[in-house]
């Protein structure tokens, strides 16, 4: 197995594509790094670990959104809370299963966004407002 | 990353590729378990989701997966992705929680997967 080649995870999202996507959706990938992370805890440490450095880029990526300036407090306390996660809690008892529950509201948040879009009801959380 | 949208069957090394090309260790799919298609390679699920809605495919059919191509069979899919919240159909949770569907991914990914 390789790892990423360029050292960087996510070169298409790092050059803009992530600046595309709203709030919720950058919140609810980094969830499902979370998710993954969990997922092979146990099981395969090196998967684990590719998991939390992909979680650890989206979150820099989302915190380098200049969108969110103003914004920042939340999603940086949340990087500090997976970093005391993935090295076992001993800071603020964090685990990954509270913060995957924590990322998943934002997965449904940006599931109902679109889905009301789809449906042409127009969007409750537009513009990357889905906290 | 490219994205391709696999209709016929492709070697295990064709996916081995899009990952050293991508993640290094698994590459994302968005299988249609209606059409028995599958979207693969890219960085969003969303992206491979949009790809399928705008070939045909409904949003009711569609769910993301991970594979990794270097597990052994059993290990090798991932039933993970933000696409797969759906409240409205029932899964509220990134994994796919319907255990027929889940069977139904397998077998349409296996078909579509030469080892």
């Amino acid at each position: 197995m390789t790892s990423s080649p360029s050292g960087i995870h996510h070169p298409e999202l790092a050059a803009g594509r992530w600046g595309e996507l709203t709030l919720a959706a950058q919140l609810a990938n980094v969830g499902s790094e979370v998710g993954r992370m969990l997922g092979w805890r146990q099981r395969n440490e090196r998967l684990m670990d590719r998991a939390f450095e992909r979680a650890l880029e989206l979150l820099d990526l989302t915190l380098a959104d200049p969108r969110w300036r103003g914004r920042l407090r939340e999603i940086a306390r949340a990087r500090e809370m997976l970093c005391d996660a993935a090295t076992g809690g001993h800071e603020y008892d964090t685990t990954l299963e509270w913060l995957d529950r924590y990322f998943l509201d934002f997965a449904v948040a940006e599931r109902n966004r679109i889905e009301q879009e789809r449906h042409g009801a127009g969007s409750r959380i537009n513009g990357g407002r889905g906290d | 990353m490219a994205t391709l949208i696999v209709r016929d069957p492709i070697p295990l090394a064709e996916l081995r590729r899009l990952a050293a090309g991508g993640f290094g260790d698994f590459v994302k799919a968005v299988v249609d378990v209606e059409a028995k298609v599958m979207a693969v390679g890219g960085e969003l699920h969303a992206d491979q989701e949009t790809m399928l809605l705008e070939e045909g495919s409904q949003q009711h059919n569609i769910w993301g997966i991970n594979i990794y191509p270097d597990l052994p069979a059993a290990e090798r899919l991932e039933f993970d992705s933000m696409i797969n919240v759906r409240p409205s159909q029932g899964n509220r949770s990134r994994s796919v929680e319907s255990e027929v569907i889940r069977h139904r991914i397998e077998t349409i990914v296996s078909s579509l997967v030469r080892e």
